[in-house]
């Protein structure tokens, strides 16, 4: 029963679903409805479900003293304190949460992302060499993008910022739709493949 | 070991300094660089510019990233605030994620500074956050119903009785939406509110995000695009040039204009305040960077090949 009733509700659902999309009919459209409403009301768990769940692994790990527990008190102190001072002075401009989110959450966020700027620096510089022809063209193509989303590609050359768009424009828009249709296509597959039955891993392993 | 060899072997944290300063000096020290817009920025400058003073019509902003890509994206979103209130466009936003709820306040708040007459309900309405399992109810439901699907706004009020929602009802009326993201959120407007309703959607992405959406630019599921750093200093750049001085749209004119961010000028002076100039300022700073980034390639690969030969000859 583990594994046939979330089979059912699957394949139901899957099939109802795909039913809608191509019969606008009146049962069609209530079961939508009704579908919906019940989104509404249940969506709004998974926040829920979210904080329990951060609760018992983080807990888990400063209870037991699992390695680098400590960064899971820091965690769970800075969900609480967070969550108390929205929840008393609100979210607004001049509370203290928004105090907060801008002199601890934005820059923090900032500097994790900005690593991305050294690393890439360096990893152009010890690692993009033209070792082969497909190498070389790669590299060619980075030095033109690079140049041409700049104020100096364009006082160089105005062909820097044209050549930089038909790049973008014509090779990688045929690479990118290439790869969008065979995505599109195995997502369909996977997809009948759910609805069918015959894809099972989601329900985990084993009995 | 000589110059190459020992360039080779360079430890990284030089080039990390060497970065570092590239990118701080600019932002410390801005100076007037040549911004130029592209067509997929002035599409959806001119679709917003359409709208102006028409209160049949309104645009939805949808924040989808959080603080970290804030650098790139908050300066479309403020710009693009500004058009709004500058061309008296109706604007709504909303978010379905928790880290995104605080960038909208900030932006909304950064942008209307400038417009004492703005007021929420009225001439703009934040729908708040929306728990992301709510995201493709509302999406569908807001092309029959608007009030209807999001119910309420970020201050708890009845969407249905606000002012501004009069003559808006779905996405005949609210044809404009734009996402900002940092992943590929845009996708799910084209596939719902574009092919089943018809809505106009345009992306404000990261740069890297941005070639994965020439497909849809070419194909005309999205109407325009603003593509990182760039695309939020070329809205800057429209929107000082026609919005501030309440002119239309004309390429002519962009074309050769040139709006300084420091030092004096006939049109603009010198007072274009930090907040509306900062993506043009950050350009600077990548400029800076690309330049550093390539030369690090080109002289990486010089001593890569001067080692080689070496290396062959002994």
């Amino acid at each position: 029963m583990k594994r046939q009733i979330p089979l059912i509700i699957v394949m139901s659902l899957g099939f109802l679903f795909a039913v809608h999309t191509f019969v606008p009919h009146k049962y069609s459209v209530d079961f939508y409805d009704w579908w919906v409403s019940w989104s509404k009301a249940i969506s709004p768990f998974a926040v829920v479900l979210g904080v329990m769940s951060l609760f018992m692994v983080h807990g888990t790990k400063i209870s037991r003293k699992l390695p680098n527990w400590q960064y899971s008190l820091v965690t769970i102190a800075a969900l609480i304190f967070t969550s108390i001072v929205g929840f008393i002075w609100g979210t607004q401009e001049g509370s203290p949460f928004m105090w907060l989110f801008k002199n601890v959450q934005m820059p923090m966020s900032a500097t994790m992302f900005s690593l991305l700027a050294f690393y890439i620096a360096s990893a152009a510089y010890k690692a993009f060499r033209a070792r082969s022809l497909e190498a070389t063209v790669l590299l060619a193509a980075a030095i033109i993008v690079m140049l041409g989303q700049v104020p100096l590609g364009h006082m160089i050359s105005k062909w820097i910022p044209a050549t930089s768009q038909w790049i973008l424009n014509v090779p990688n828009l045929a690479a990118k739709r290439g790869i969008m249709t065979g995505v599109g296509l195995g997502m369909t597959a996977t997809s009948l493949k759910i609805i069918l039955g015959i894809e099972r891993t989601y329900l985990g392993g084993g009995d | 070991m000589n110059f190459f060899d020992r360039m080779q072997a360079l430890d990284r944290r030089y080039i990390y300094l060497v970065v570092a300063l590239a990118i701080i000096i600019p932002l410390l020290i801005p100076f007037n660089s040549r911004t130029d817009t592209t067509e997929p920025t002035e599409n959806v400058y001119k679709m917003i510019d359409s709208f102006g003073n028409n209160p049949d019509k309104a645009i939805l902003l949808c924040v989808s990233h959080d603080a970290s890509t804030m650098a790139e994206l908050f300066p479309m979103e403020v710009s693009i605030l500004r058009h709004c209130f500058e061309r008296n466009v109706k604007v709504l936003t909303i978010c379905f994620s928790p880290p995104s709820a605080p960038l909208v306040d900030y932006a909304i708040n950064t942008a209307k500074e400038d417009f004492p007459h703005i007021k929420s309900g009225e001439h703009y309405c934040n729908f708040g956050y929306k728990p992301y399992g709510l995201f493709l109810p509302i999406l569908l439901g807001m092309g029959e119903d608007i009030a209807e699907a999001v119910e309420t706004d970020a201050e708890g009020r009845k969407i249905a009785n606000l002012k501004i929602m009069e003559n808006i009802k779905n996405y005949d009326d609210m044809n404009l939406v734009i996402d900002f993201s940092a992943a590929a959120t845009v996708f799910s407007w084209i596939t719902y509110a574009r092919v089943k309703f018809g809505a106009n959607v345009a992306a404000g992405v990261t740069a890297v995000m941005a070639a994965d959406n020439y497909p849809y630019l070419q194909s005309g599921q999205l109407i325009g695009m603003l593509a990182g750093l760039k695309g939020a200093a070329e809205y800057e750049k429209l929107v000082d040039v026609f919005a501030s001085q309440q002119k239309d749209f004309s390429k002519e004119i962009i074309r050769g204009e040139r709006v300084p961010i420091t030092g004096d000028h006939k049109t603009y002076g010198t007072n274009i305040p930090m907040k509306f100039k900062k993506a043009r300022i950050g350009m600077n700073a990548q400029s800076v960077a690309h330049i550093m980034m390539i030369v690090f390639i080109v002289l990486g690969n010089i001593g890569y090949f001067v080692t080689r030969k070496k290396k062959k000859l002994d």
